[in-house]
């Protein structure tokens, strides 16, 4: 028995394929990306090592960059303040409609998560569209026509406009998490508070929230994830515009990387970007280890 | 929880109303979608927010169907999507078994070495990918996105089958091995069947994932003969610049797949979401 579980040939046969290929395109990919953000390489030629300039330049004089971490942290909190809130209480209501309704609905808000965000992102664009879109139209049906805007292509407008679309296409996401959180509530403890009294609202507010701070905190930690690492949808509708409104920090490495010409510099980027979501990362398990909560 | 039995039909049609508007809501721009990719390119200047088809246009779906060369692209994704995921589904279940039951020193830390890749975001190996791709002259091939797309569906695979394989008692291996199986037989005749359901899970993410997947597609491919299906839409938006009841047909067709294979797959589309983040 001992035998056969620990032969070291089998064991490496098992381990290695999976093993080199997520090494091969995930680990030394980084490693090579921290030498690289120390050269002020274009992508042609060879690298110059330069050090920790590129950092530096990052960190004290790059203004998109910090907007763009301060971009991520605005979608952070549009998903924890305002997303999350909705996508709880409508997962209350589903668990509760019961019945066949409660997987049809359920299906139903899940499906912008699984339509390509090629097709999302566009069909936002044309929504935006200051001819023809659908939203400005809705404003105009609502006799609320002196709001209609150049949605994406305004300054003051653009950054609130991808909030907007990554909400949408997220909030399938949060409220399944939150569904299934709710499932794992066991159903006696509302039969006993029922027992002492407790109705309604204050069901809600005194068991099912507090027995869901796991799952909340969970919730939040991957919104937060989510939203650091936001690239596709701001690559298909603004691209980080106009100037850099609605920048955020893998699109901003991205075009650093392939518009300007600057792999060294956007590799310092990249460096730094792994670890804002490493940090995040570490911050929340420590968060969650130092608290426990028992069913 | 719920199902109490003094929760009266009229909460639960007030319910059902919010619920109701509420989706509606959500799905409404999909709605508007594929309801202008029906009518003529021009109807969409008008001033309804909906409009009824008349006749409908389905030349607008010939045109994306032909101009937007869904078939040469759908048959790249079905290569791309169908190894990445037999990949993932065979790698994750050996190398959570060899995690779970063999028997080495190293296990765990190798094992929190794959699971590091949960928290990598994919974006930060674009960069130097490119470099690594284009120095081995793989850009531009299949293996340029089957590649990263196994790499980066692993961790996740790994952590749910490793959680999987540890719930099957082991009662069955330990009379196999006395019988004088090898791990392989063991491996596919055994844990293989019963770890369908972990299997499906992966099958069902992983696919979603990288099928949906655009910006890697979009940076290691240069020519047409290796696109993959999102491109339909992005190419679109030169080409049919203005119009656009044929850009939201292409649109429509290239949301399908993913959305059959959700409708039909729900249930474990569901699990597979909630499995990996409440239980970590």
């Amino acid at each position: 028995m001992h035998k056969v579980l620990s032969d070291k040939r089998t064991i490496l046969l098992l381990v290695l394929p999976g093993l080199l290929i997520y090494t091969f395109a995930i680990l030394f990919p980084i490693i090579l990306s921290v030498y690289l953000g120390m050269t002020d390489w274009s992508g042609i030629g060879r690298p110059n090592f330069i050090g920790l300039e590129n950092f530096k330049k990052i960190i004290f004089t790059d203004t998109t960059f910090w907007k763009s971490l301060r971009n991520a942290i605005l979608l952070a909190l549009a998903y924890v303040f305002v997303q999350h809130p909705i996508a709880l209480a409508f997962a209350i209501f589903i668990d509760k409609v019961g019945g066949r309704a409660e997987k049809v609905f359920r299906t139903i808000f899940f499906i912008p998560c699984v339509i390509p965000v090629v097709v999302t992102s566009r069909m936002w664009v044309s929504l935006y569209d200051p001819q023809y879109g659908l939203i400005n139209k809705i404003l105009d049906f609502l006799h609320l026509g002196f709001l209609k805007q150049q949605w994406l292509g305004d300054t003051k407008t653009a950054l609130i406009s991808v909030i907007i679309i990554c909400m949408w296409q997220g909030f399938g996401w949060a409220l399944l998490i939150y569904y299934a959180g709710l499932k794992g509530i066991p159903e006696e403890l509302y039969e006993a508070a029922r027992i002492d009294g407790a109705t309604g609202v204050k069901l809600y507010t005194k068991i099912t929230v507090p027995l869901l701070q796991p799952v909340i905190k969970v919730n939040f930690t991957i919104a937060i994830i989510y939203a650091l690492k936001q690239m596709e949808t701001v690559y298909l509708t603004t691209n980080g515009g106009p100037g850099d409104a609605s920048q955020f920090l893998a699109n901003y490495l991205y075009i650093r990387a392939f518009n300007s010409y600057q792999y060294g510099y956007a590799n310092a980027i990249s460096v730094l970007f792994v670890i804002a979501c490493l940090a995040v990362n570490v911050l929340f398990q420590k968060i969650f280890k130092s608290e426990n909560y028992e069913f | 929880m719920a199902r109490e039995s003094s929760f009266n039909k009229k909460s639960r049609a007030v319910l059902l109303v919010v619920l109701g508007l509420f989706s509606i809501g959500q799905l409404f721009p999909l709605v508007w979608l594929i309801d202008f990719s029906l009518c003529k390119s021009g109807d969409v200047y008008g001033a309804n927010i909906l409009k009824i088809p008349n006749p409908p246009q389905f030349i607008n779906y010939y045109l994306a169907w032909r101009d937007g060369k869904i078939p040469q692209y759908f048959i790249n994704s079905v290569i791309v999507n169908v190894t990445s995921v037999l990949l993932v589904v065979l790698f994750s279940l050996m190398m959570g078994y060899a995690f779970v039951r063999m028997e080495w020193k190293w296990s765990n830390k190798v094992l929190t070495y794959v699971l590091l890749g949960l928290m990598i975001p994919i974006h930060a190996t674009l960069l130097p990918n490119f470099v690594i791709f284009r120095q081995l002259k793989m850009l531009d091939s299949y293996f340029a996105l089957i590649i990263p797309y196994v790499a980066f569906s692993l961790p996740q695979a790994v952590f749910l089958m490793t959680g999987f394989i540890g719930s099957i008692p082991r009662a069955l291996e330990e009379s196999a091995i006395i019988d004088g199986c090898g791990i392989f037989r063991i491996l596919f005749q055994i844990i293989l069947p019963l770890s369908k359901p972990a299997i499906v899970t992966v099958t069902v993410t992983t696919f979603l994932n990288t099928w949906n997947e655009f910006i890697m597609a979009a940076t290691y491919l240069t020519s047409d003969k290796f696109r993959t299906l999102p491109f339909s839409v992005y190419n679109f938006a030169g080409q049919y610049a203005s119009n656009y009841a044929v850009q939201f047909a292409v649109m429509t067709i290239v949301a399908l797949p993913s959305l059959i294979v959700y409708i039909a797959l729900n249930e474990q589309v569901t699990k597979g979401v909630t499995l990996g983040a409440v239980k970590g």
